[in-house]
């Protein structure tokens, strides 16, 4: 085949026939991933901190100002002396999670990100979904450290909102100023207050917060437990498949209101508690979805080439089978979301939610009574509310059509 | 084949002679006119990147009793082509421009409802997967008996009768059966052979059959084209076959039309074509016909071993021959202008190409000159840059 | 050593069983895809192996690979360098690829690769082609990035891309591309035999041509054997020195491809052959029709498989029928026999045959019989479900022509089994009850067709090509 006779140039030269693969075998492949080190290496101090508050920390301190206490950092004057919850560690986590397994992918392969991009953005109503998350992500991540948390002020009730006035009998003492007996808004309350005072800015920015919180980490324990079943049960068949789709008819079928009121009456029920309970009974369908999407994908050529490299099933499956089946359930669970936003928000509607926490659907049952001359405390959270739902469900059809590879043969012939 | 249906044909085309006078809408049709008479046909779409114009300005006529074989790459627009002519294209994002007449009636001029009629009564559909075309809930018989009964008022057990005799004229193995199984149960070819017996149903005048051989095996292949032959002849059906596999028009055709990038590069009877072929994209496509070297010896050899390069794009096609960047024979001249206009080079025998003048021989193409393969090297080469400029 | 075949199938066999019921699933069907197959390829040579789609040939490729379990038989392969070993004494053969355990199978998808029919699904498309082609290396143990790159930079110029499309993603190539790419995945870790699963079915007609060339090319670069399979003969013709014809699982002959082109041993194959549509556009089309279906390879027909089909299926001592007729008895035997045709059916076709206007014969010998034949309604009866099977409105053989009328007597009178009964004592062939065993007409041609059993009524050795 070739006239080369120097064996160095041969054995240097990068041909597919000229490599001895005998001295390659053997060799270890199956690397830890720079992705895997680096979220390893940022997740890790949000653990120790949450170690550290659970052993450390008293029962009436914040974690930073214990750690401030301990070490002498000055840690107030960074903000940082709010007090941290399970939910919040919950959060953080996700987020780096979302950052190194998304996010940076997108970054490292800007061509098929570019590609999807592309084809994402044919979809305007999406587009415009997008901004709308954005701010309200944006909002919920920074608001909380720009805006005082929310304040009962009782003299400061039922104030209205900029350019509106209220007739002055409704108003305990008007923060603006008054004309013709009636009291109008000011940009200390830009969407007015509630019956207690509290700004319905403030309430709304927070409730991104909350919402946020809720979307994150409920999707992230949603997709792990359905993508883990939903696969294993592909793979493995057998009984194994026939306990797992079981289990999901289980989980389908269980009352999960039900069962939540329960928790509720017994412990009380806090935000975690919620997305617990949630996210523990809604993984089913996710996981019916994976699974079927997995038997599909695996019959397709490229992961039989990808049995045929030599590659065990492991493998094959974590590279090729679960990217696959993986960028379709985003779709799934940007339509999931919605669902666990409404529960929170006619649990709280409702009374049955937690109380201590500010989210939209506290601040639209704390302005029901008032509907009559106030109707601001109900429709600013409850319009953000119908808006983001609304956005997640445009969202999720434009990634379907974004990422989905049977519709780029579609849109390409 | 034509043994079994021959009872069924004699009722069939009595039945025929009926539904046309019945279907026939007196718009001043002679019977000099073609049934099927296209001209300047050009179909474009409505596409982000541009107008994409998927056929670009075709003509060709069907007579009564013949097999015209429309012949292309995927992507030449042949499809396209058939399923504007009766409205099976949506407008927008589609735009349909030009003539099209069938049997001397306008049939773009109609309105939608009205082009539906005549495409349910007088142009019958065989598509290429008979899978997607039948109900997979209901038995066959049932979905012959629904189309009889909708195209004519009649009982229940003529209805049955007649489709146990379409099935016969199809060559459905024991047809009265098998009329009561389900769609499942037929093989691919048996199913295609039950669609051809659907699209009889309406007693057509036109069979428009879209690649109904592809998906099939070789064996069953060859009777659906006898069957389609055989059709012909008893009912005097004029077909419009579309395909890209040049042995099949070999095999059903009377006459040929040969399209590229929604252009016709050369038409004729069908001996003409595959025995003389003129233009350099017939030739290329026949030398690239696996294993029938023997068959070829009037072809020269150099389009042998396929054809470089890959269609134009469609939203902006090369000036001049579309053919012309991955053409063995282009010069300079091909390049400029619009696509030549055709010449005739034997009886009803015509090539797009400038290498001809009328009267001339099809044998008569040049070989191809050096510098002439360097530019068709060359622009093969830019062509492919735009492709990957394009991402 | 060098007339050793690389490749060595022997019996192979796959059955698939479907179960129904989940967790008490019993075994319900026995779908024999494969069933018992053999041949061999030597170094350097193409098989093809042709037939319908059904006839098991992709089941056969991807059990030779062990992409699927095979049920029984041996795949040796004496490929990378395993040549020369002879059987264990237990019959067991250590280069058996149905034998090898996970390390061995690991180090043999390096010897062997495949190329599959639709390039649209053969990339993963979320990875670029690139580092799809790359993972191979990878998983056999380099992990040096920048070397993995350079060869697969360097095997795409030689499958005629260029360098720089390492980078692009699937949706980006055309059909052709992506075969040519395929060619590149599984050529990177060098095999000896490359398996082609119908490579070039699911492109154009002008591609096919480059990538039937392309293949052609890298064999000889490379030395690479290759198994190509693919239901167009004529693509075979083109690229393959051996063929072997497929048939309802089992291999029906085998040769040199222009001994089984030009002579073809086995009726199967004549009529395979005879179907291809010739370029000739003044040609007949007078092709060999074979009748039914393919049957299910669930139960397949005793004997000749090819039997219920075949246009040479040999007639029994006593019986003397013009073939194509004999044909067609055998057609309405099996078919009532099966009950596929019954008393309602054959009712039917009779009212039918009433309500259509002229006689209910188009040909010449039902015709003439009509003509003769004065008869009450009864004999209308006969002769119309004749007709409508397809039957001679008289057989010039007494004796068939007698159990003929008794079988339409016994449908018309509803009694089915006795039709059944008649016609299944009546007309019995050889073929249905001997398997054909191989025999050899030239150097590596051989066909298993009773016609070549020359103790065999009507077989006699005579098989003579029209």
């Amino acid at each position: 085949m070739s006239t080369d006779t120097d064996p160095n140039a041969e054995a240097d030269a990068p041909r597919f026939d000229r490599v001895d693969w005998e001295a390659y075998a053997g060799g270890r492949t199956g690397r830890v991933s720079t992705t895997t080190k680096l979220f390893a290496l940022t997740v890790a101090p949000i653990v120790a901190l949450a170690g550290y508050d659970r052993v450390a920390a008293g029962e009436r301190e914040t974690v930073f100002d214990a750690f401030a206490a301990a070490t002498d950092l000055p840690l107030q004057a960074f903000g940082l002396d709010f007090a941290v919850t399970a939910v919040d560690y919950a959060f953080a986590a996700t987020l780096l999670l979302f950052v190194w397994y998304l996010v940076v992918p997108l970054f490292q392969h800007p061509r098929i990100a570019s590609h999807y991009w592309r084809r994402f953005k044919r979809n305007r109503p999406a587009l415009v979904s997008l901004a709308w998350l954005f701010v309200v992500f944006g909002g919920g991540l920074l608001g909380p450290l720009v805006l005082n948390a929310p304040e009962q002020n009782i003299l400061a009730g039922h104030q209205p909102p900029v350019g509106l006035t209220v007739a002055e009998a409704n108003v305990p003492q008007c923060v603006g100023e008054v004309a013709d007996g009636r009291c109008g808004g000011t940009w200390e309350y830009p969407l007015g207050t509630t019956r207690g005072g509290v700004g319905v800015f403030t309430g709304v920015v927070y409730g991104m917060t909350i919402s946020m919180k809720i979307a994150f980490i409920t999707t992230t324990i949603v997709a792990g437990i359905g993508i883990t079943v939903g696969t294993v049960s592909a793979y493995a068949g057998g009984w194994v498949d026939e306990v797992a789709m079981r289990a999901v008819d289980i989980v389908l079928s269980f009352p999960t209101l039900l069962f939540f009121l329960l928790v509720l009456y017994v412990y009380g029920a806090g935000l975690g508690m919620f997305i617990v309970v949630f996210s523990l009974f809604g993984w089913g369908g996710t996981a019916r979805y994976v699974r079927s999407k997995a038997l599909s994908v695996s019959e397709e050529e490229f992961v039989k080439a990808g049995r045929l490299s030599g590659a065990s099933t492991r493998r094959v499956v974590r590279r090729h089978v679960v990217p696959n089946t993986a960028s379709s359930i985003i779709t799934q669970l940007t339509l999931l979301i919605p669902g666990f936003l409404l529960a929170e928000a006619q649990l709280a509607f409702l009374g049955l939610g937690d109380s201590s926490i500010a989210s939209w659907g506290q601040l639209i049952a704390a302005g029901r009574s008032d509907l009559a001359f106030a109707p601001w405390i109900v429709l600013a959270p409850g319009i953000v509310l119908f808006l983001t739902i609304l956005a997640f469900n445009f969202l999720g059809d434009a990634l379907l059509d974004a990422v989905d590879p049977e519709a780029t043969t579609e849109a390409e012939r | 084949m034509t043994d079994n249906g021959s009872g069924a044909t004699a009722d069939g085309s009595g039945a025929t002679a009926d539904g046309s006078g019945a279907t026939a809408d007196g718009s001043g049709a002679t019977t000099d006119d073609p049934l099927l008479a296209v001209e300047g046909l050009r179909t474009t779409f409505e596409t982000e990147a541009g107008d994409l114009v998927a056929v670009d300005g075709i003509d060709f006529t069907v007579e009564r009793g013949e097999t015209v074989c429309l012949v292309g790459e995927s992507g030449s627009g042949k499809t396209v082509a058939v399923e504007s002519l009766t409205g099976l294209i949506d407008q927008p994002p589609g735009r349909i421009e030009g003539s099209v007449r069938f049997r001397g009636a306008e049939l773009t001029a109609l309105p939608p409802k009205a082009l539906r009629r005549h495409r349910g009564a007088s142009i019958a559909y065989v598509f290429q997967n008979p899978q997607d075309a039948l109900n997979h809930c209901y038995t066959v018989g049932w979905q012959l008996i629904e189309a009889i009964q909708v195209h004519e008022d009649v009982s229940d057990a003529a209805a049955r009768a007649r489709a146990i005799d379409l099935l016969d004229t199809v060559g459905v193995p024991d047809p009265a059966g098998r009329i009561d199984e389900y769609p499942h149960q037929f093989s691919g070819g048996e199913k295609q052979r039950v669609m051809i017996a659907m699209a009889l149903v309406t007693e057509p005048d036109l069979l428009v059959a879209d690649e109904p051989t592809t998906a099939l095996d070789v064996t069953t292949q060859a009777g659906i084209l006898q069957l389609l032959d055989d059709l012909k002849a008893e009912y005097g059906l004029g077909v419009l076959f579309v395909t890209h596999d040049l042995a099949t028009v070999s095999q059903i055709a009377d006459r040929v039309v040969v399209l590229y990038a929604g252009t016709v590069m050369e038409r004729g009877p069908v001996v003409d074509v595959f025995e003389r072929p003129a233009h350099p994209y017939t030739r290329a496509l026949l030398a690239c016909l696996p294993g029938r070297e023997s068959d070829l010896d009037a072809v020269g050899g150099a389009e042998r071993g396929g054809i470089a390069g890959s269609l134009p794009d469609p939203t902006a096609p090369p000036d001049g021959c579309r053919f012309a960047p991955r053409c063995a024979h282009a010069e300079s001249a091909c390049s400029t202008g619009d696509q030549p206009p055709e010449v005739a080079v034997g009886d009803g025998h015509r090539v797009s190409c400038i290498h001809y003048d009328p009267g001339d021989d099809p044998s008569a193409l040049p070989d191809p000159t050096e510098s002439a393969a360097e530019a068709e090297r060359s622009s093969v080469e830019s062509a492919r840059q735009d492709v990957i400029g394009d991402e | 050593m060098s007339d050793a075949p690389l490749l060595s199938v022997r019996d192979l066999t796959k059955h698939y069983t479907t179960t129904r019921g989940g967790l008490f699933s019993r075994e319900t069907n026995r779908i024999r895809a494969v069933d018992g197959v053999s041949f061999d390829i030597h170094p350097g040579e193409a098989l093809g192996l042709v037939g319908e789609s059904g006839c098991g040939k992709s089941t056969t490729a991807s059990s030779v690979l062990r992409l699927t379990e095979p049920t029984a038989g041996d795949v040796i392969f004496n490929g990378g360098g395993r040549g020369g070993a002879g059987r264990n004494d237990d019959g067991t053969h250590p280069n058996d690829v149905t034998r090898f355990d996970r390390n061995e199978l690991k180090a043999f998808r390096r010897d062997a690769q495949l190329i599959f029919q639709d390039p649209a699904s053969s990339f993963d498309p979320r990875l670029s082609v690139g580092a799809s082609i790359a993972e191979l290396p990878l998983v056999h143990g380099m992990t040096d990035a920048e070397r993995r790159r350079a060869i697969v930079e360097d095997l795409l110029e030689r499958v005629g891309l260029s360098a720089d499309e390492y980078d692009r993603y699937p949706h980006e190539f055309s059909g052709g591309e992506k075969q040519r790419l395929a060619l590149a995945r599984a050529l990177v870790l060098n095999p000896d035999l490359l398996v082609a699963d119908e490579p070039v079915s699911a492109l154009d007609v002008s591609v096919q041509a480059d990538i039937l060339r392309l293949i052609d090319d890298l064999r000889a670069e490379f030395g690479l054997s290759v198994l190509f399979i693919s239901h167009d003969i004529s693509v075979v013709r083109e690229v393959c020195d051996r063929t072997a014809v497929m048939y309802l699982g089992e291999i029906v002959e085998v040769g040199p491809t222009e001994a089984v082109f030009e002579t073809p041993q086995h009726p199967y194959t004549e009529a395979l052959l005879s179907a291809v549509p010739t370029l000739d556009p003044r040609s007949s089309g007078d092709h060999i029709r074979l009748t039914g279906s393919v049957p299910s390879p669930a139960d397949p027909p005793s004997g000749c498989r090819f039997h219920t089909r075949c246009h040479r299926v040999i007639q029994p001592d006593g019986i003397d029928l013009d073939q194509s007729v004999w044909r067609r008895v055998l057609d309405f035997r099996e078919r009532v026999v099966a009950g596929e045709i019954d008393s309602a059916s054959v009712r039917e076709r009779v009212r039918v045959g009433e309500a259509s206007p002229g006689p209910p014969a188009g040909r010449s010998e039902r015709a003439a019989a009509d003509d003769t034949e004065v008869g009450g309604p009864d004999t209308d009866d006969a002769a119309r479900v004749r007709a409508a099977y397809d039957l001679p409105a008289t057989f010039r053989d007494p004796d068939v022509d007698r159990a003929v009328a008794d079988a339409v007597a016994a449908l018309l009178s509803g009694d089915d089994a006795r039709a059944a009964e008649t016609l299944a004592e009546a007309f019995t062939t050889p073929c249905a009850d001997h398997a054909p065993e191989f025999t050899t007409h030239s150097d590596g041609h051989r066909a298993a067709c009773l016609r070549h059993r020359p103790d065999l009524p009507g077989g006699m050795g005579v098989f003579d090509a029209e």
